[in-house]
């Protein structure tokens, strides 16, 4: 249990929010992205967040020691929208089939604007837990100071 | 008499080591915010705290030496963290309400500083008997 172990916890959940508004941008800038991997349209990514939890040594070693252990939050994995993509008709398209009809990626704007605020939102809630921290550690430097 | 000069200190320290991991445990719900299935946890040490004082004060009275005087104040003093289990009110699992978290982050940073407050006060009366008595 170290003084920055707060800090480190909340720097997880930044990390982790920032990621997940990076895989957001990736998704809006793929909307009409009709070639992604394997001859298929570009597919939504998720990411997968975990509980962030310590090795077992440590966690017996701060058990033992009556401490409290900190870990914070991680990126388990990302990982693929399985929803079926659009089928948009447009003849002309080079992707086209014999129909006319267009496979288009099955990002949808409104879900991802909304999962960027979500992900704007705690980020800022952690930068908030971040100045609490830093607030609580430089008035414990005061103590004594008189 | 210099055994007591610090036991207020001592009370208050053991408050601001709980009020510290408390700001932990909020700083880790909130960094949990987004995480399917995590319950928010909780730090519990006021109650336990005032029993403690109480039991400290309550010492048996003794007619002989090898009574057993009181149960007194345990060096070690321990919060409690515990998980809240009971409540589920989003699809994905989770139980941290941002709005209580960050009301209660911001409560214990008052908290925090009352507690600095006071030690600083404390010690500023030891040492104010320490300077007028020398002159």
């Amino acid at each position: 249990m170290g003084m920055f172990d707060s800090f480190y916890t909340s720097a997880s959940a930044l990390t982790a929010e920032k990621t997940r508004i990076d895989i957001i941008s990736k998704n809006l800038a793929n909307v009409n992205s009709t070639r992604g991997t394997g001859g298929m349209p570009y597919r939504r990514q998720m990411v997968v967040f975990q509980e962030k939890k310590a090795d077992q040594f440590s966690n017996y070693l701060s058990s033992k020691l009556n401490k409290v252990n900190n870990e914070g939050v991680i990126i388990s994995k990302i990982v693929e929208d399985s929803t079926p993509f659009k089928l948009v008709y447009e003849p002309g398209h080079p992707d086209a089939d014999e129909n006319g009809y267009v496979k288009m990626s099955n990002v949808e704007p409104v879900k991802e604007m909304v999962d960027m605020i979500d992900a704007q939102r705690a980020y800022e809630a952690n930068i908030t837990a971040i100045n609490a921290t830093k607030a609580l550690l430089m008035k414990s430097l005061e103590i004594g100071r008189k | 008499m210099i055994d007591n000069l610090f036991s207020n200190t001592n009370i208050l320290e053991k408050a601001l080591s709980g009020t510290w991991i408390r700001n932990k445990i909020i700083s880790k719900n909130i960094s949990n915010v987004d995480t399917p299935n995590y319950k928010r946890k909780e730090v519990l040490f006021e109650d336990y705290l005032k029993q403690e004082l109480s039991e400290n004060n309550q010492k048996l009275v003794t007619t002989n030496e090898k009574h057993i005087k009181g149960l007194g104040m345990k060096s070690e003093f321990i919060p409690k963290i515990i998980e809240d289990k009971s409540t589920s009110y989003r699809f994905d699992g989770n139980n941290v309400n941002i709005d209580t978290e960050s009301a209660e982050l911001s409560k214990n940073v008052i908290m925090y500083d009352a507690l600095v407050r006071q030690i600083t006060d404390e010690y500023e009366k030891v040492k104010n008997a320490i300077i007028e008595g020398s002159k």
